[in-house]
């Protein structure tokens, strides 16, 4: 049998043409939504991707990607958006405002929309949890530490684990130390100068996604990090602790938007919806994800650090406006600073 | 036979369309290497030649700004530093297993052989974290020393160059040993024995015979491990931890923290080139050996 190459061309084309005809097949009912690696994606996946998938029949794909990385991806991609649905905290978030990278958000198409307080989802998009940062500490290793000042004394100094400016927390973590020392929020020279002083004692100093490992394999026992790590890290048996610090916790909402340029806007609204449903947020509040819901319907559990969402107005809040201008700099300033 | 010796053989026309079809096989790879290689690399060098994060102002601000920061420099010679020690370390323990590996029997080599390509089989992030598990203050390492009562306090392994040093000896021995067992194979056997035959010792056999012979391999295996090491981007922060400072972490800073992408081009373009000028160095020493292995 002779086998012209035209024919050999015109089959291949054909075969690998019908490989992607499954695709088309199930596009019809996906959306493909970014979520924080670790209690986010866990959580994501035992509780949302079920009950969307029943609900209204959409198959949910998640891209565990922390938010700076979506903001890089997103804007590397130009146009054509990897997924439909960010997840982003305050300073992400306006980083992505200002290069376009959200659809114009029509905050009427969520069914669930008057369950949410006055003010949680705009133009932009919808604030789906609160978080709270603090400190964790390993209780069996060292005594509860009261503030963020004790993180630079004994014996916690010498079990120290910190990081940089890269995440919402470590940035509002070291802003927070520094204000201490008589910084502010634009001025975190003051944490620096102080933490270099300890710094041969500390134990560790890494990237954030490194920080739940490192305290896990006992590298570090106390650090500044999120509720959302501790109750994973709980989750695994770790001995760990949070703890307000004395002169506040950190708080500030994560908000979902939808990326500008999506082929699936309405099943994007579809899973917006249900994320911030009383079925879904009820479920992610409980053990051992501990989300803060934002559904007035549903209450806080009873180990969150707070009783209601009104008593947010009372924790620490940072404008990242003010704060997304200087991260470069401060960024560079701790490598320099740190550095061996 | 090779290929050209093969064409030569056939008939004239025959000749022709295999010249024609050698060529035209060729054009995919080419394709590809020009599509995904040399345009994402001229797309890097020209946005490095902007000033400004939103890639609107062409200029040379941001190679100025690297070049003109002492702390670049650091981090640059940091980073081969860290290539050359894993180099030394690949070589110093590579060698003697290549060289036990070629007096072993045919069944063993192979057993070797598979317990060499193994760490290959896993992830890279996989044996990086197994390796937080073997260094740190509560891993194996530590246990194992203060269980013998050689130390009474953890030693600090975990976040230091010794032991990335460690970590990626391990991580990137593959790669120095599989050209190095690869070339050393096909050494002919009667060398050596002509060599004692002759009255030379063992090691004067191993320096002066094995060695050189062997230097094809060994070159190849140093340039693979140097230019993975100095861009293993995931065992350098995890191991190593932030206060060790390599380029690759700067050009994730800049690149998906910052987003200064002109900066980032500037950094990875660094990289790429000092990395590829101790690459162009050994390439040259294994050339000059083996001219004078020839003549």
């Amino acid at each position: 049998m002779t086998v012209h190459r035209r024919t050999l061309l015109a089959g291949t084309v054909a075969f690998g043409g019908a490989s992607f005809l499954p695709a088309i097949a199930q596009a019809k009912g996906q959306v493909v939504a970014t979520t924080y690696p670790g209690t986010w994606e866990d959580a994501y996946r035992t509780i949302v991707l079920p009950m969307l998938k029943k609900k209204d029949n959409i198959d949910l794909e998640l891209a565990p990607l922390f938010a700076m990385d979506q903001i890089g991806k997103a804007r590397a991609s130009r146009g054509a958006p990897p997924f439909d649905v960010f997840v982003l905290d305050p300073g992400p978030r306006i980083v992505g405002l200002e290069a376009g990278l959200f659809e114009k958000f029509d905050a009427k198409k969520l069914g669930n929309l008057a369950k949410l307080p006055a003010g949680f989802a705009d133009d932009v998009g919808v604030h789906v949890s609160a978080q709270v940062v603090g400190i964790a500490y390993n209780p069996k290793k060292l005594p509860a530490p009261k503030g963020w000042g004790d993180l630079l004394k004994d014996p916690w100094v010498s079990r120290l684990g910190i990081t940089g400016f890269q995440t919402t927390f470590g940035t509002s973590s070291l802003i927070e130390l520094s204000k201490l020392f008589g910084g502010s929020l634009t001025n975190v020279d003051p944490a620096l100068v102080e933490l270099k002083k300890v710094l041969p004692k500390i134990a560790a100093v890494g990237l954030p996604a490194a920080m739940p490992g490192l305290f896990q394999q006992g590298q570090c026992d106390v650090m500044y990090t999120n509720t959302q790590t501790v109750a994973t890290l709980k989750g695994k048996g770790v001995d760990v602790e949070f703890v307000k610090p004395e002169s506040g916790a950190i708080t500030f909402f994560t908000t979902m938007h939808i990326a500008k340029g999506t082929g699936e806007l309405a099943n994007a609204y579809k899973y917006l919806d249900m994320v911030i449903s009383k079925d879904a947020q009820e479920a992610l509040t409980k053990p051992p994800y501990n989300f803060l819901p934002v559904n007035k319907d549903v209450p806080l559990a009873a180990d969150m650090p707070m009783k209601s969402l009104d008593e947010m107005a009372t924790y620490v809040q940072h404008d990242w406006s003010k704060i997304n201008p200087q991260r470069a700099a401060w960024i560079e300033k701790f490598n320099k600073e740190m550095a061996k | 036979m090779t290929s050209a010796a093969i064409g030569a053989s056939l008939p004239g026309e025959q000749r022709r369309w295999f010249r024609l079809a050698e060529w035209q096989l060729a054009l995919p790879l080419s394709l590809a290497f020009a599509g995904l290689f040399l345009a994402p690399l001229l797309l890097l060098v020209a946005t490095s030649f902007f000033d400004d994060d939103k890639i609107t102002q062409p200029g040379f601000a941001s190679w100025l700004k690297f070049f003109g920061d002492p702390f670049s420099y650091k981090v640059i010679l940091d980073t081969l530093l860290l290539g050359l020690k894993t180099v030394c370390a690949t070589v110093v323990i590579g060698y003697p297993l290549a060289l036990v590996y070629l007096d072993l029997p045919p069944r063993l080599q192979k057993v070797l052989l598979f317990i060499i390509v193994l760490p290959m089989l896993l992830s890279v992030v996989v044996r990086t974290f197994a390796w937080i598990v073997v260094l740190g203050r509560e891993g194996v390492v530590n246990q194992t020393l203060q269980w013998l009562g050689v130390i009474s306090e953890p030693l600090k392994l975990l976040q230091t160059e010794l032991g990335l040093v460690i970590s990626l000896t391990q991580i990137e021995m593959p790669l120095m040993l599989l050209p190095l067992i690869s070339v050393m194979s096909r050494l002919d056997p009667n060398l050596r024995d002509a060599s004692a035959a002759l009255g030379a010792s063992r090691w004067r056999t191993l320096f002066t015979v094995i060695v050189p012979l062997s230097m094809p391999g060994l070159i190849a295996g140093c340039l693979l491990v140097f230019a993975s090491a100095t861009t293993a981007f995931i065992s350098q922060t995890v191991i190593g931890g932030v206060r060790l400072i390599y380029l690759p972490l700067l050009i994730w800073q800049q690149s998906l923290v910052v987003y200064h992408w002109p900066l980032a081009a500037v950094a990875s373009l660094s990289l790429v080139v000092s990395v590829l000028s101790v690459i162009a160095a050994l390439s040259w020493l294994g050339r000059r050996s083996s001219r004078h292995l020839h003549a």
